[in-house]
């Protein structure tokens, strides 16, 4: 207790930043700032093995000793010139201080030298080994100069290892340079100050320049070490924090982490520590409210003095406490060190009309201290200092608002005032008045009230409590804090009390009154309390009202309260159904809070988990090979699928079934199907997987036949920008390409390597053929084919052939028909090169496949025209439609390309010419990605191949222009992603990464309307891996995506994700939510972008990717929809430690989580956010 | 983390997809070049403090996702930023052109003072380019915006580009300062921001933009 009293002392000044503070606040604030520092340079010389001389972290300690010795230094000490110069103060204490004479000299030699180099305006190395000097006096002069000179004789002594001796010598002799206030000079921090050095002292400094890792903030992995060194045995938030305290110190405002620990000593006798713990929780007053750093200016102080305000609840009344900060932690370093020394004699504060608490100056009175400098013990005067005053006793609480701070004096009965008590800003003053005011009820009020209505505000959103002030204390209407803040002005309330009134009454009907209910308190119904803690969640669970307030009986005789007259004659059955009131409304309200916390997490987090936990037991081995076997019946066929899904959930797959398990749990394969059905179901998905893919393979045709011409195109122009070539040709080349280039302009083009070559080979006539656009005719032929082709397509794919309707298509056929004829006899040369490509690219894309159909139609058709157009009429109600569309796209294209005789005849002319074979060849390299394993092994067909290409000219074919140019949008992202996608995984070869594209295309083209996103790749390449197979792996993909789409930017999923995961922290974790709380910016959570778009993918490595991914699918079935959630939440608990020990903003933690990604210790996080699932399980189990 | 800076500037880098953005910030950032790049999905960010004129600053760099779908993401990192990189493939033609779109995606939701600068990188495939230096540079001038051209592979002007927005932005930011907070007691005002910066730096970037 004593170590969290210290604790939360050094650390919330920093917090409050309440920088021009002066006083022991400040001094803590100086001594934790040092702290911070040597800790960060020790651990940073652990994990480093060095220190550089220039690191941030020495400049940083620096900076702090500075701050620290620069506190209260005497001005005159050190004569008329040196103002306030701790350098100047080092050279005076040479004089009787051998260090300081030894870097005195070393810094008057640094100093000399280099200050010319400075002024001349030189850059210096960071490795010069002396920095110049500025005088730390001579502010204005500094600005100019770099950083690595500022604590020039700090630095130098710290280097030479003297900085400790040094300040032990300033402490010993504090009060020669000190005022008596500063912090060299009080007896505590000095010594903790010359102590902390000397760690710093010892290391090892170096001044050869790292890798630039001293600019740097610690990378994550740096990070993490430290933590585990500085606090190897944390435990886990789950285990630590029971899930109730959440939000504890809402009234508390100060977190004060002890106060829910009452009386953890309970040595007799009163003593320091005794009081202390008199001002947290405990059993005989109620903490209502605690603040620390609340200042108050005591008698014969000339200024005010931080504290800690409280406010307790007791059988006597409401009591206010103020114990000046010296007290606190005096009592609580004293207490670390030396208990048995500790024989302060307090006379506890027995009496409310006494506003100080005297302390009884023992002559003997032995506080232990080192350097006890006073001739009264420090702790008596402080003592002397403390409040306490019994709220009954004030008639009026005035409230002096300014734009310094907060103001509140309490004017007692007698007139007499009270010292002043300033609160810090930020609305404490507020919340101690409401606080105050809930307290006084039933017996007492505030008049005029302090709220005019109490409304319920959301138990979510801290500090964004609705409540309406009344306008004379507060004119707007609605009051955030901030608003409060602003409004400066005075108001006073009156403290009315009808409490005498009320134990009148109560003394004639005592016995009545123990045994009938309710009680005769209509100012405090049930509902007040329940506004209350709605308002402030967790007040009442911890501080439950207390039992005074409630009916009204006098407190139990346990304390003596000579302000009231206690009846000697009370008897004894009063004080028992006293008792049994405390303890019934306690446990009342207790619960009542406890409910209302449960409703909340049911509303808010019951859609995340399934309501019914399923048992663990033996599940610990996962799903393995024999179990796997031993639930396969004869036929192959899996029936128990809650058993598996448990197994999986619990403890994932053996990697070898992998492959058979997860086409079940993705829902591709159905439960009890048998192995036949399977294979079945794998056949057709198969063929439909072909049957999509050479569709898009022919709109890649046309793709990459406009990219050639975008390509050249942009080199044309490139080199006549450039003027390299032959004016003349490149003037005509250029127009016929701008022209190309308009149409086309959307398809990032792929540069051929030999431009020069390719266009000067160009002959000139093919100019008008190449450029023209096609004919409005054409045009419209075009759209009704490709119009139809879909048609056609949709119906072979939901073979609903039939459905067509004949008599409009059977004529537009007739006519199309006529020009393919045309086309097909002017150009049979050009007919049977097409068909030949079309039957290599068959051959490709089903290398293995069921290609039968797809080959035969395509062999017929090549025998000639006629009888290629029969087969395309007799496919169409044949059940082989899917393969046929396949025949009917292409020679569409041509069709197409040879709409016009004239136009067909010169592409086939030209396309030789051009020598597309050495483009193509040169493309699919540059590219990188597929085509080349897309072709044969056997290149005798190449040069079919490429003149069949080139027919697919640029005009679109039979699919209309939008669809191939959103397809080429759509082509091009794919290949830039897959040729980078996993390259460091052996498993993705060309070959493979090829496999991937087509999955991607395939998937894209089947969701045009979607078209690709980044991420996709990712999610389809671990099923690749793990299916080897294209086909299924497509298949698994498509079911995958049906969930995973709605994370991608085009629909709603991620922001319902960030949602949850604040609610969740903020019920399971609410110290890390405090500190995403502080900085904004953190609701947004964008640093889990990445681990909801691909589950993790990129996080963890790939056989962890697996065991992650499992225990995804398995738990929609287990136990919650939203796995990524809890493995999400299990990632943040997992570094919670180090993220809070660092206070990491936004930024910080997103840089952290990137650097961390694929070093996460993959087992550990799933079993822990199986716990956590089980955790919010049991929440809303819990009834 | 001992916060030792004089200035924190935030950048973002944008640009189409596979123009190779995080390449470049990671051969400013680590010096080195990796050609197995993965895309960058959603945000991430890279910090480096360089040493300009005798002050320490830290650019913290914002590395976005280049798929336009994720703009949403994006542009909430627009406002924050001091300073934008404007990315395009000198050997892609339109990613070129879309940089156009990307300074009116910046009008729209960048502060309107933010110091932007436009890189056309893979210069090195000089066999492949498909927009002249010439045009960048054109499109510069058209919009008033430094342009060079870029190499992260063969770390060709890397350093001085960041090294120049940086430089920019430093000297608005402290022609704002003189002007906001003329003569004599800038410098002295400047030390003790620096020392409260320590402690708080994001508040202390706040308010220097606002200045």
């Amino acid at each position: 207790m004593a170590a969290q009293n210290k604790g939360e002392a050094q650390e919330m000044p920093a917090a409050t930043s309440a920088a021009a503070d002066p006083g022991a606040e400040n001094k803590e604030r100086l001594i934790a700032a040092v702290k911070k520092e040597v800790k960060q340079l020790m651990e940073e010389a652990v994990t480093r093995k060095f220190v550089h001389e220039e690191s941030g972290g020495v400049t940083a300690l620096c900076g702090a000793v500075e701050a620290c010795l620069g506190q209260g230094l005497r001005r005159r000490a050190l004569g008329l010139f040196k103002t306030s110069s701790t350098t100047a103060l080092l050279h005076k204490i040479a004089k009787h201080c051998p260090e300081a004479a030894l870097v005195s000299a070393r810094v008057l030699a640094a100093e000399g030298a280099p200050a010319t180099r400075s002024a001349s305006g030189v850059e210096r190395r960071p490795s010069v080994p002396r920095p110049p000097l500025c005088k730390r006096g001579s502010g204005s002069l500094l600005s100019g100069s770099p950083p690595t000179s500022r604590y020039l004789w700090i630095r130098i002594a710290l280097f030479e290892r003297q900085l400790s001796k040094i300040i032990e010598h300033l402490v010993n002799n504090a009060n020669r340079y000190y005022e008596r206030d500063a912090l060299v000079a009080d007896p505590d921090y000095g010594s903790i100050l010359s102590s902390l050095l000397v760690g710093p002292c010892a290391l090892e400094y170096s001044k050869a320049k790292p890798p630039a890792c001293f600019w740097t903030d610690p990378p994550a992995d740096e990070l993490v070490q430290r933590h585990r060194m500085s606090a190897g045995t944390t435990t886990p938030p789950s285990v630590r924090r029971p899930i109730l305290n959440f939000k504890r110190s809402l009234n508390a405002s100060s977190d004060d982490g002890s106060s829910n620990n009452p009386g953890t000593s309970k040595a007799a006798g009163s003593s320091a520590k005794d009081y202390v713990e008199s001002l947290h929780q405990n059993s005989t007053a109620t903490l209502l409210y605690g603040k620390n750093n609340v200042r108050v200016q005591p008698k014969d102080i000339e200024e005010p003095m931080p504290g800690y305000l409280s406010l307790h609840q007791t059988a006597a009344g409401l009591v206010i406490k103020w114990t000046p900060n010296q007290l606190m932690n005096g009592y609580a370093e004293s207490e670390g060190i030396d208990k048995s020394a500790l024989r302060c004699h307090l006379v506890h504060a027995s009496a409310c009309q006494h506003e100080y608490v005297l302390c009884s100056l023992a002559p003997t009175c032995t506080v232990y201290r080192r350097r006890c400098a006073g001739p009264l013990c420090i702790d008596c005067v402080y003592w002397a200092m403390s409040l306490q005053v019994c709220v009954w006793e004030v008639v009026y609480v005035h409230v002096h608002r300014s734009q310094a701070s907060d103001a509140l004096i309490l004017v007692g009965q007698d007139g007499v005032q009270r010292p002043p008590i300033h609160f810090p800003k930020g609305g404490h003053l507020l919340s101690f008045l409401s606080n105050l005011e809930t307290g006084l009820l039933p017996h007492g009020q505030l008049d005029p009230p302090l709220w005019s209505q109490r409304g319920t505000g959301k138990v979510f959103g801290r500090g964004k409590v609705r409540r309406r002030p009344l306008p004379s204390l507060c004119e707007s209407g609605e009051t955030e804090e901030p608003e409060w803040e602003e409004t400066a002005g005075d108001y006073v309330f009156r403290i009315v009390n009808n409490a005498i009134a009320d134990r009148e009454a109560m003394r004639h009907s005592l016995l009545e009154r123990a045994v009938q209910s309710p009680p005769r308190t209509p100012r405090r119904p049930l509902a007040s309390t329940s506004t209350t803690s709605s308002d402030s969640s967790t007040m009442s669970v911890d501080c439950p009202p207390p039992s005074a307030g409630i009916n009204g009986i006098p407190p139990p005789p346990l304390t003596p309260i000579p302000h009231q007259p206690v009846e000697q004659a009370a008897s004894i059955e009063l004080v028992c159904s006293t008792m049994r009131r405390q303890i019934i409304s306690r446990a009342f309200y207790g619960w009542l809070a406890y409910c209302r916390h449960l409703s909340t997490v049911r509303t808010h987090l019951s859609g995340l988990v399934h309501p019914n936990i399923i048992p663990r037991e033996n599940a610990d081995g996962g799903l393995t090979d024999e179990r796997w076997l031993a639930m396969t019946d004869e036929k192959g066929a899996i029936h128990d699928k809650d058993e598996v899904y448990r197994l999986v959930y619990y403890g994932g797959v053996q990697h070898d079934i992998r492959r058979h398990v997860w086409p079940y749990l993705l829902g591709y394969y159905e439960f009890g199907s048998t192995a036949e059905e399977r294979a079945e179901q794998d056949t057709a998905c198969r063929r439909q997987y072909e049957t999509t893919m050479s569709e898009w393979l022919c709109v890649e045709a046309i793709v990459r036949q406009r990219d050639r011409e975008a390509t050249a195109a942009s080199i044309a122009r490139l080199s006549e920008a450039s003027g390299k070539l032959k004016p003349t040709d490149n003037n005509d080349t250029s127009e016929v390409f701008e022209d190309d280039c308009s149409v086309i302009s959307d398809n990032p083009p792929i540069v051929s390597p030999e431009p020069s070559e390719t266009e000067q080979k160009r002959p000139g006539p093919d100019k008008p053929l190449l450029s023209r656009a096609p004919s409005i005719d054409e045009v419209d032929n075009i759209e009704l084919d490709s119009e139809r082709d879909k048609e056609t397509k949709q119906n072979g794919e939901t073979d609903n052939g039939d459905s067509r309707e004949l008599d409009v298509d059977s004529l537009k056929d007739l006519e199309d028909e006529d020009v393919h004829l045309k086309s097909v006899v002017e150009n049979p040369d050009m007919r049977r090169e097409s068909i030949a490509e079309i039957k290599r690219l068959a051959e490709e894309i089903v290398p293995k496949g069921d290609v039968r159909g797809l080959l035969c139609s395509v062999d017929s058709a090549q025998l000639n025209g006629s009888e290629f157009r029969s087969s395309i009429d007799e496919s169409q109600p044949s059940p082989h439609q899917q393969h046929t569309s396949v025949i009917i796209t292409n020679p569409s294209v041509d069709l197409a390309a040879g709409g016009s005789p004239v136009s067909g005849g010169t592409t086939a002319q030209v396309s030789p010419a051009r020598s597309p074979l050495g483009v193509v060849r040169e493309e699919s390299q540059s590219a990188g990605a597929s085509f080349d394993t897309l072709e044969p092994a056997d290149r005798n067909a190449t040069d079919n191949r490429s003149n069949c290409v080139s027919p697919a000219s640029s005009n679109g074919g039979v699919y209309s222009n939008e669809l191939v140019e959103s397809f080429a949008l759509n082509l091009h992202r794919i290949e830039k992603d897959v040729q980078r996608c996993d390259r460091n995984y052996p498993f993705f070869t060309d070959e493979n990464l090829d496999k991937l594209r087509n999955i991607m295309c395939t998937y894209v083209w089947e969701h045009l309307d979607t078209g690709y996103m980044q991420g996709m790749c990712d999610l389809a390449a671990p099923l690749l891996v793990m299916m080897r197979e294209e086909a299924s792996a497509h298949a698994l993909f498509n079911s995958l995506m049906r969930r995973a789409t709605d994370n991608f930017p085009s629909g709603q999923a991620m922001d319902a994700h960030f949602a949850d995961m604040r609610s969740l922290i903020q019920i399971l974790d609410c110290e890390l939510y405090e500190l995403m709380h502080a900085h904004g910016d953190y609701t947004h959570f964008y640093f889990c972008y990445r681990w909801f778009l691909l589950d993790f993918k990129r996080e963890l490595l790939y056989q962890d990717v697996f065991a992650a991914w499992e225990l995804i699918w398995a738990a929609r079935h287990v136990a919650s929809e939203h796995m990524v959630l809890f493995i999400a939440l299990a990632l943040l608990e997992t570094y919670r430690d180090v993220i809070l020990a660092n206070t990491m903003d936004f930024t910080d933690i997103i840089k952290f989580f990137n650097e961390m990604a694929e070093r996460h210790d993959a087992s550990a996080v799933l079993s822990l956010a199986r716990d956590l699932v089980l955790q919010v399980q049991t929440l809303i189990e819990n009834k | 983390m001992a916060k030792t800076y004089d200035y924190l500037f935030k950048l973002l880098l944008i640009g189409d997809s596979g123009v190779g953005k995080t390449s470049i910030l990671f051969r400013f950032s680590e010096d080195a070049f990796n050609i197995s790049f993965i895309s960058t999905i959603g945000i991430d960010f890279k910090i480096r403090t360089i040493d300009l004129d005798g002050k320490k600053v830290k650019l913290q760099i914002w590395d976005t996702a280049g798929q336009e779908r994720f703009r949403t993401i994006t542009t909430a990192y627009y406002r924050g930023s001091m300073g934008i990189m404007l990315v395009y493939d000198v050997t892609n033609e339109k990613s070129f052109e879309n940089i156009k779109n990307w300074i009116r995606n910046i009008e729209e939701n960048a502060s309107a003072d933010v110091e932007k600068m436009i890189l056309g990188n893979k210069c090195d495939l000089e066999a492949k380019r498909q927009v002249s230096k010439e045009r960048g540079e054109q499109l510069a001038i058209e919009y008033q915006i430094k342009f060079i051209e870029t190499s992260a592979k063969d770390s060709l002007n890397v350093e001085s580009a960041f090294y120049t927005l940086a430089r920019d932005i430093k000297a608005k930011m402290e022609k704002k300062q003189e002007a906001s907070n003329p003569a004599g007691a800038r410098s002295g005002a400047h030390q003790i921001r620096a020392n409260e910066q320590q402690r708080k730096p994001t508040s202390w970037l706040s308010r220097c933009s606002l200045l």
